[in-house]
């Protein structure tokens, strides 16, 4: 719990000299932590006065957060449990977090069932030739615990299978495209939007990972971000969240992130 | 005939050694400046990161390594220095001067990792410093108390016993020698000590990430959190999206680092030339 | 950083001095200011006393959760499975350091034979800086330096990732080199003069006298910068972290990604909570009790060494 202080800590935005008037309260998903954050800081320099208090500490204490009242937002990257939606919460999706499953460029396997990627990662497929692929061990790069992705992959993806514990673990997305960009035989995942020409993302049951795919809910390895508020919403909690609809922040925050926007659906004509 | 060839093929081995050593500085160096010097504009030294990817400058990470390290030096100085005037002039050789060098020499090599928890635990949480500069300072003092209190020590050893004499001998006291005479006459070398501290602790991470925080902020008040330099290469270089600012911080780093490295030097030389 | 030889031991400088006449004032103030720098001395000690505290008070409860034994000898370490053994921990880090010190150790203490017997004064002079700036660059930088540089020669070496125990050992052996060389050279310099004459005049060759003559006379003292070079290496952390690979398994071979004590503090410090966080500091009290047993092995041989010549 008190773990996520150091990614929480910040009262961003309000650098400026005059207390602000308003605060509005926001705590959650450490996956929507980043655009929440800066969505936030923007906002604060259009809206002088108001601040927006981020922090991290986890979709369930988020949840449970703006149930008892204690933040106007909660942020969350998963789906309200049963239990959860008696309390009358209202959702607002804010964007997609789907996953690619990336492998490097020449190598020759361009698609895997989830049970595959369940056996790759769980140490139980070790070389490229079981899945049809040529004489090569595979190199597992997998994400810290403290990540969002590898949190949303093993939920999706690892059911109750455990992860091998001979992978490299990086705390980065940017590093583990690097490395998957560089080792043959290698195999790691990123959100969709990191993803670019040095690694290929690889098929999942059949659906190549994209934009629409994504959208149309027919490719296995991605859910939804939300902002959970209840009943009433203050005014500047509001405007917020209006803004984080925005193109300004679904634009490029969104995209920034890695994410794909949720408005994109509806550009899609859905 | 043996023994020529043996010697020379020794003693090519131990020359090699010797520039084994210079190169990999040299290699740290050089890689560091080659790829890092494009980024460094006044936009990336004064503006501060936004965006997810940290875009941009990285101001609020440059003041707050300058005003941990300088609020670290303010508590560790008066603290270090009057230890060794107790080591010096002070202590005749027993259980508590054994006691406390030892204690010296285990602070100078607790790895920081230990010290960044135990600054969290203490500071951060226990004190409710919460992550802020003066957590970061007061666990970084830790680490640079037996540096300081080691050049300070030496340095009043080293000022010569005659100078001590003649203060006694016009009636001054054991204070008004310490202070007006000896630690005057030390001060070069003190100074040395402080310096080469304060590079040390410019390059810390491990204590300062649990202490500090890892929030981008500009801190003002000694209470506010801060990033510093070093955990923000440390992030960026392992979130791996904005490689180029890690080039541009890294380069950065060490050119402070080398800063106080080379002036603590300068300083040491120029006081042997006055002697 | 650590010197036990660069130290004068001896009495204090002014002892002896203290046959003068000075009022009651004088004599009350003098006295309270020497009590004033004691309490600034004794700082060191209180310091270490305070982190041993902190950080044991933290870590004890592993003793019952998960039970010292299923903590020092359990060969498995995961946060998500609530199982805290650190055996494959403690191998990591063993592993990494051994191979920083066959690695480092020959490199700094031949640099130090080559600063101290062999190198012109004009060498010198760009060599010893450059040992003592090696010391002086942020592990931070090293780690990144690793990443960027070591890890990818290190993936052709082994035909894996890069990222383990070769890495990790090839930057910390570059890390350890400033404290092994500077102290060995303290060593190798305070050999008495005569003897490297003595063995000169009967014909020996610059390398004769160095492994023959001198190195032998210096031994404690290498030892001793061995020791503490090894120390440095079992707590380095960040640049650890970067290049290790952070997978808690056991030794698998060089190109296997392997996690260190130290490095799992980082990688696990962000997020953990509870037991895990626990069991973190459990880490953190067995960094600083090994890191001050062998600071008192420092001093133990120093002073045996003392005693000898």
């Amino acid at each position: 719990m008190v773990a996520l202080l150091l990614l929480a800590t910040p009262l961003t935005g309000c650098f400026g000299t005059g207390m602000p008037r308003e605060e509005v309260i926001v705590s959650g998903s450490t996956t929507l932590l980043p655009i929440a954050e800066v969505a936030g800081e923007m906002f604060a320099e259009e809206h002088p006065g108001v601040s927006i208090l981020v922090s991290g500490m986890g979709s369930s204490a988020g949840i449970e957060s703006v149930t008892n009242g204690s933040s106007d937002i909660g942020t969350s990257s998963r789906e309200l449990k049963e239990s959860e939606k008696e309390t009358g919460l209202d959702d607002t999706p804010v964007a997609y977090d789907a996953i690619a499953v990336i492998v490097h460029p020449d190598n020759p396997v361009t698609g895997l069932s989830t049970m595959d990627v369940r056996a790759i990662f769980s140490g139980v497929i070790t070389n490229w030739s079981q899945l049809g692929g040529p004489d090569m061990e595979i190199g597992l790069v997998n994400r810290d615990e403290a990540s969002g992705t590898r949190e949303a992959f093993a939920k999706i993806i690892m059911d109750d299978a455990r992860f091998d514990i001979g992978a490299v673990i990086l705390p980065g997305t940017g590093q583990v495209r690097a490395v998957v960009s560089e080792v043959p035989g290698a195999i790691g995942y990123i959100s969709l939007g990191f993803v670019t020409d040095e690694v290929r993302a690889v098929a999942i049951d059949g659906v190549e990972p994209s934009e629409e795919a994504v959208i149309s809910g027919t490719y296995p390895v991605q859910r939804v971000l939300h902002f959970f508020t209840r009943g009433e919403v203050g005014q500047s909690a509001a405007e917020y969240i209006e803004y984080v609809l925005s193109p300004a922040v679904q634009e490029t925050i969104v995209r920034d992130a890695g994410f794909i926007p949720i408005t994109a659906k509806e550009a899609l004509g859905d | 005939m043996g023994k020529r060839w043996s010697n020379r093929i020794a003693l090519g081995v131990l020359w090699a050694c010797g520039l084994i050593t210079v190169a990999a500085l040299g290699a740290v160096i050089v890689y560091v400046f080659v790829r890092g010097i494009g980024q460094i504009t006044p936009e990336f030294i004064f503006t501060k990161p936004h965006g997810v990817n940290a875009e941009g400058g990285i101001g609020p990470t440059i003041w707050a390594t300058l005003y941990v390290t300088g609020l670290s030096m303010v508590i560790v100085t008066p603290i270090a220095v009057l230890a060794a005037v107790y080591l010096a002039e002070y202590a005749v050789q027993g259980r508590l001067v054994n006691a406390i060098r030892f204690a010296a020499d285990t602070l100078a090599s607790v790895p920081s990792i230990v010290m960044g928890l135990f600054g969290f635990a203490f500071f951060v949480e226990a004190m409710g410093f919460k992550f802020s500069v003066l957590s970061g300072a007061l666990a970084l003092s830790f680490l640079m108390l037996p540096i300081v209190m080691r050049a300070t020590e030496e340095a009043i050893r080293a000022v010569p016993k005659y100078i001590r004499w003649g203060s006694y001998g016009l009636g001054a006291s054991k204070w008004q020698t310490v202070s007006r005479i000896v630690l005057p006459a030390a001060l070069p070398r003190i100074l040395t000590g402080i310096i080469l501290a304060m590079g040390r602790a410019v390059g810390e991470t491990a204590v300062v990430i649990f202490t500090m925080g890892q929030a981008i902020y500009l801190p003002l008040s000694p209470l506010d959190p801060g990033r510093s330099m070093t955990v923000h290469l440390y992030t960026l270089a392992m979130e791996g999206i904005n490689m180029d600012a890690a080039y541009g911080t890294a380069l950065l780093l060490m050119v402070m680092v080398l800063f106080f490295n080379l002036s603590a030097r300068w300083l040491a030389a120029r006081n042997r030339r006055l002697r | 950083m650590t010197d036990p030889h660069g130290r004068d031991e001896a009495t204090p400088v002014s002892a002896g001095s203290g046959l003068k006449m000075m009022s009651r004032a004088t004599y009350l103030k003098e006295a309270l200011l020497k009590n004033v720098f004691l309490l600034c001395a004794v700082m060191a000690v209180a310091g270490v006393a305070l982190i041993f505290l902190f950080v044991g008070y933290r870590g004890w409860p592993v003793i019952q959760n998960p039970g010292l034994g299923a903590f020092l000898f359990g060969a498995e370490w995961s946060a998500t499975y609530g199982k805290f053994g650190i055996a494959p921990l403690v191998t990591g880090t063993l592993v990494v350091t051994i191979g920083a010190l066959l690695l480092g150790a020959p490199l700094a203490i031949g640099t130090a034979v080559f600063l101290s017997e062999i190198a012109t004064p004009g060498i010198r002079r760009i060599v010893r800086p450059a040992v003592e700036m090696l010391a002086g660059v942020p592990s931070v930088v090293f780690g990144f330096f690793g990443l960027v540089i070591i890890r990818p020669i290190a993936a052709e070496m082994t035909g894996g990732m890069g990222f383990g125990a070769l890495s990790a050992s090839v930057i910390l052996a570059v890390m350890i080199v400033p404290t092994i060389a500077t102290l060995t050279e303290d060593a190798l310099r305070s050999v008495v003069p005569g003897i490297r004459e003595a063995s000169y005049a009967m014909g020996a060759t610059t390398w004769q006298t160095i492994y023959k003559v001198l190195l032998p006379a210096a031994k404690i003292g290498i030892i001793d910068a061995i020791i503490l070079g090894m120390g440095r290496a079992i707590g380095e952390t960040m640049a650890v972290v970067m290049v290790a690979g952070n997978a808690p398994q056991f030794f698998k071979g060089l190109g296997a990604p392997i996690a260190t004590v130290t490095s799992q503090i980082v990688i696990d410090m962000s997020y953990a909570s509870g037991d895990h966080r626990t069991a973190l500091f459990g880490l953190a009290i067995i960094l600083f009790m090994i890191s001050m047993g062998l600071v008192a092995l420092v001093r133990a041989l120093s002073r045996l060494n003392a005693k000898r010549s």
